[in-house]
């Protein structure tokens, strides 16, 4: 009950802190995890404003674009929740899958004062675009830059080639030395 | 005898150095008040100019590269930029032959780089991965750790190749 009370005191008055009757090492705790769970839904909305998974695929869809994968990265790489691969038909195809998701994101944020544009690299060859949009990254391709990268296989291959490097316990033993000379080995005798 | 403990201690140091580095986990005070007895430890790194040597760091075919050229900088390319290199060694059968003339980004540096943060990220080697005139990688996979950085210089192709990011 005291806990439930806590967290809401901290919720109505988040900065004020005079008024605390209670010991200040838990109060601090409790104000710190608030903190964190706040932080970490506002940069999830943010992410979410430039382009979701849903809004990529209905674009995707609408340009007519092939083969689209989604590939899920959140729990190898730190920088993107989602990979969306797609292949053009033509460098003309491909750019016009770039120009669509532009649109798109401008037409979400229609009307508000500074407009935050994906960033896309690759633009003037048609063969391989990049829109950049946070936690969701899009990949515009042609077939034949698509069959010669193979990106799935990177990303969906990834976590199972990470387990065996990680092998600590095999890096720290220690091998005997092959003794192919005549005399014997120093130490034994 | 002087010459010799001192390039013992920059062994030392450099040991130490090994991999990743963020000098944001060591105690920051410390380390600015030791600056005058801890410059015989660390070596001092600087940019990557004319002349460098750069280790390739994809299946493009090419081995060693020498810089001869970093585009934008006055004093040299920094971990992110891109330089114009020539190829001096590479494998038999590649993409890229000895002797050609193409366009790197450099992925890795020994020189550090700060971040945003504070923390500054430094490696044991400069690595290079061969790109075209229009920033398409010309190979297929990156060995290695890359950085973030990449990210904001507008290179995610290749962080999208790479095994490892750091």
């Amino acid at each position: 009950m005291w806990a439930t009370l806590r967290s809401r005191y901290l919720h109505l008055s988040a900065t004020s802190l005079s008024s605390s009757s209670l010991t200040n090492g838990s109060w601090k705790l409790g104000f710190s995890g608030l903190n964190q769970t706040f932080s970490s839904s506002t940069a999830q909305r943010i992410s979410n404003e430039l382009l979701s998974l849903q809004e990529v695929e209905k674009v995707l869809s609408d340009v007519r674009a092939d083969d689209v994968s989604v590939v899920p990265v959140g729990n190898q790489c730190d920088c993107a929740d989602f990979m969306v691969i797609a292949t053009g038909r033509s460098p003309w195809h491909v750019k016009n899958i770039a120009q669509a998701l532009i649109y798109k994101v401008k037409q979400k944020q229609k009307g508000a004062k500074r407009m935050v544009l994906p960033s896309v690299q690759g633009q003037e060859t048609g063969k391989w675009i990049v829109i950049d949009s946070g936690r969701v990254i899009v990949h515009a391709l042609d077939e034949k830059a698509r069959a010669y990268y193979n990106l799935e296989n990177i990303w969906t291959s990834k976590t199972a080639q990470k387990e065996p490097v990680e092998d600590l316990t095999k890096a720290f033993v220690k091998v005997r030395r092959i003794n192919n000379s005549k005399k014997p080995a120093q130490g034994s005798d | 005898m002087a010459a010799s403990f001192a390039s013992r201690c920059s062994r030392v140091g450099r040991s130490l150095m090994d991999g990743l580095r963020n000098n944001f986990s060591n105690l920051p005070s410390s380390s600015r008040e030791t600056t005058c007895g801890s410059f015989l430890y660390q070596q001092q790194r600087t940019f990557i100019q004319m002349r460098t040597v750069l280790k390739v760091v994809d299946n493009s075919g090419a081995k060693k590269v020498m810089c001869i050229q970093p585009l934008k900088g006055k004093k040299g390319a920094r971990l992110g930029d891109t330089i114009i290199a020539s190829v001096k060694e590479a494998m038999p059968n590649g993409k890229v032959k000895k002797g050609k003339v193409v366009y790197g980004v450099v992925v890795r540096a020994a020189m550090q780089r700060g971040r945003c943060d504070g923390s500054e990220v430094k490696f044991d080697d400069n690595a290079v991965v061969l790109v075209d005139k229009q920033g398409q990688p010309i190979g297929t996979r990156v060995f290695g750790p890359v950085p973030h950085e990449l990210r904001q210089k507008k290179h995610v192709k290749i962080l999208t190749l790479a095994e490892h990011i750091a």
